[in-house]
């Protein structure tokens, strides 16, 4: 059998075992949060009346095409349905990754929900990657003739071997992998592991968001550094056009490559005393609901604004978080 | 004499900093939210959790609002009568109204009016009358921690090395009932005693909790066996036992927490600290945190920062049985005001309490 109709006939199971894979995951979210829109990422991308209905409907689609690519795999549905299954899967996970983008983008707090809570990190490249490397493949699938069954012997290394194959690739783009060995208690959750500082520190300077930023920066050590579960952040005292300003970095912690994100603040915007806050009240300072809303990135390319000869960074108004004057960076 | 301040190293970033505290806290949060602007007020409850990257709550919708809640005052009682009671406090001072109702606290049980010119008092207003004194709790103190010596005097206990070492004497009326719960009175054992402050001591006369069996000397390095979590993950919502604490350094009336498991790296908790057999590790947090916190008792719900470490809280392998038994050992030690605020009484030194990371 040539190599190339094998590398085809291999999609299908293989597509087949991801989509129902990730409904079963994203199933098992809910139920155990009795929350449709629970860990299902993408959704927060829809107004609040349809996260519900687009989780589902989600979960419900991939169900369906999973199901669809294994009963017209064979004779049955051989032709157009098992071509319309097909294209529709391929649909899938280019829209998929479509959303993948925009969400890195909008709100880059939020994990993909791919596998329900296992897929709770920031979407990252390797997310993306997985996520087109499926819909082509879903692509390569369209016209293929009725599977059979390998021949018993020699003749199923092959196609075995190559689905073992493509399965090792996904998982190492997989972050789902890494929450899998969590969950099995070989590894600790990023809240509860000791991270040192210098660590971070370390993995910041390397990163594209530190050299971007490099230039405003005007101290190497940092004025203010603090942790909230599995971020940590970074305060740098900076000059922008001649103005004073602090550069923030929220590093996220884990080993290799964190997600790494940066906002730059004008200096005279944050309050150098008690202000802010009232917490010296006798009445609990933080009832204001706003203020512990849950957080989201407003789509700003601001990097292009700090080159920008005319950048006017304006001070915030009072002392509401959401007034900030910012720019910010992935 | 014993001295109690010996080696006490408060680092500016804990509890005892007051305002610079207070402006940390308003600085981080602006900060942070620069880099994750907060999202739209109407997200769902439970909504986003996005687990291991969540860099802030969602569930607030579900807490009232603190404004709801009754108010707390701390000051010294300046003038008493049967109708009325006046406390000087920081900003001034202030009058309120005692009705037949209203309870008071003095190493037990007392009328109102019996309260002395010159007690500290902790008063718990009427949610819907604020100007009415609903609950007295005078004089009233707390020490938490290892005892480091055992004296004629009494004990000295270190509370961790952000607060000052505290004496305390325990005076024969109240040495049974303390002995019951406390019966290992010697170096390297914890202690937890409610009682009144003399002159800079405390008098304990009522057992916080009940003693656990180790030593602090006994208790296993952290990141040794990690104790099992639901489902491999650190749930949203904790359950545990909320405690409080004395303001020491901090503003009197001060509102917020102090926090088990503070960011080691912070330098403010002696490290990561031992690991108690059976306790849930909290997910780190620093100064500055929001943590709604809930009374499961009565139900009064209010977001609150974290303030200080309470490295000595994590020691505890105890439960609050307030009403029913805590789940897990101690999950906040609140500010007095915070404390009863949320309705919990001092007297009885912790209420069961559900603790959600906020923004």
């Amino acid at each position: 059998m040539l190599l190339p109709v094998v590398i085809r006939e291999v999609q299908v199971p293989l597509l087949a075992s991801m989509l129902l894979g990730g409904c079963a995951a994203k199933l098992a979210a809910m139920l155990r949060t009795r929350s449709a829109a629970a860990a299902l990422g993408p959704t927060v991308l829809f107004p609040m009346g349809l996260r519900r209905p687009v989780a589902a409907a989600m979960c419900g689609c991939e169900f369906v095409l999973g199901v669809g690519l294994i009963l017209t795999a064979g004779q049955i549905g051989r032709g157009a349905p098992a071509d319309a299954v097909r294209l529709g899967t391929a649909l899938l996970f280019l829209v998929a990754t479509g959303a993948l983008i925009e969400l890195r983008g909008s709100r880059p707090d939020v994990g993909c929900g791919c596998f329900g809570d296992f897929s709770t990190g920031p979407v990252s490249a390797r997310a993306l990657a997985r996520s087109a490397l499926l819909a082509v493949a879903a692509l390569i699938t369209v016209g293929l003739p009725p599977l059979r069954p390998p021949m018993p012997g020699v003749a199923a290394i092959l196609p075995l071997g190559l689905f073992a194959a493509e399965l090792a690739v996904i998982a190492m783009l997989s972050p789902e992998v890494g929450e899998g060995l969590i969950r099995l208690g070989y590894s600790e959750p990023c809240e509860l592991r000791v991270v040192p500082a210098a660590r971070t520190v370390t993995a910041l300077r390397r990163s594209s968001v530190w050299r971007r930023h490099a230039s405003i920066i005007t101290a190497a050590e940092p004025v203010d550094m603090w942790r909230e579960l599995c971020w940590r952040y970074l305060v740098y005292p900076g000059e922008a056009n001649g103005r004073p300003v602090e550069v923030v970095f929220a590093v996220f912690l884990r080993k290799h490559r964190p997600a790494i994100q940066a906002a730059i603040v004008d200096a005279a915007s944050v309050p150098a005393g008690p202000a802010g806050l009232a917490v010296t009240s006798a009445d609990c300072p933080a009832g204001d609901p706003a203020r512990t809303r849950p957080l989201v990135r407003v789509p700003a390319p601001a990097l292009s604004a700090l080159t920008d000869p005319g950048l006017r960074i304006p001070a915030a108004r009072g002392s509401e978080a959401a007034d900030l004057p910012l720019s910010r960076d992935l | 004499m014993l001295d109690a301040c010996a080696d006490h190293a408060c680092c500016g970033r804990c509890a005892g900093a007051g305002a610079a505290t207070a402006a940390r806290i308003a600085r981080r949060r602006l900060l942070k939210a620069a880099v994750f602007r907060p999202a739209d007020a109407a997200a769902p409850a439970g909504g986003s959790r996005a687990g291991g990257s969540r860099a802030g709550g969602s569930r607030a919708a579900a807490f009232a609002a603190c404004g709801d809640l009754p108010r707390a005052i701390t000051g010294a009682v300046i003038d008493v009568s049967p109708h009325f009671l006046v406390l000087s406090h920081g900003t001034g001072q202030e009058r309120l109204a005692l009705t037949p109702d209203a309870t008071a606290w003095r190493g037990g049980p007392l009328d109102p009016a019996a309260v002395r010119p010159g007690d500290q008092a902790v008063v718990r207003l009427r949610a819907r009358a604020r100007g009415v004194a609903d609950r007295i709790w005078a004089n009233i103190g707390r020490v938490t921690g290892t005892i480091i010596e055992r004296t004629a005097d009494g004990l000295v206990v270190d509370e961790g090395m952000t607060r000052k070492r505290q004496l305390v004497s325990i005076p024969p009326r109240a040495s049974a009932r303390i002995q019951v719960r406390f019966p290992s009175l010697e170096p390297g054992y914890l202690i937890d005693v409610i009682g009144l402050r003399r002159s800079g001591a405390l008098e304990a006369l009522v057992p916080a909790t009940y003693q656990p069996a180790y030593r602090v000397r006994q208790l296993p390095a952290a990141g040794l066996p990690a104790p099992a979590l639901a489902g491999g993950h650190v749930p949203d919502a904790i359950s545990g036992s909320a405690t409080w604490h004395e303001p020491g350094d901090e503003p009197p009336g001060i509102a917020g927490l102090g926090y088990p498991a503070v960011d080691p790296e912070a330098r403010c908790a002696e490290g990561p600290g031992p690991q108690v057999p059976g306790n849930l590790r909290l997910p780190y947090l620093s100064i500055g945190s929001i943590l709604l916190v809930r009374n499961d008792c009565t139900g009064s719900s209010c977001a609150l920062p974290v303030n200080s470490c309470a490295a000595v809280g994590r020691l505890f392998n105890d439960r609050c049985v307030t009403c029913g038994t805590s789940p897990r050992s101690r999950v906040a030690d609140l500010t007095q005001a915070s404390f009863v605020a949320l309705g919990g009484e001092l007297e009885r030194g912790c209420f069961n309490a559900t603790i959600t990371i906020g923004g």
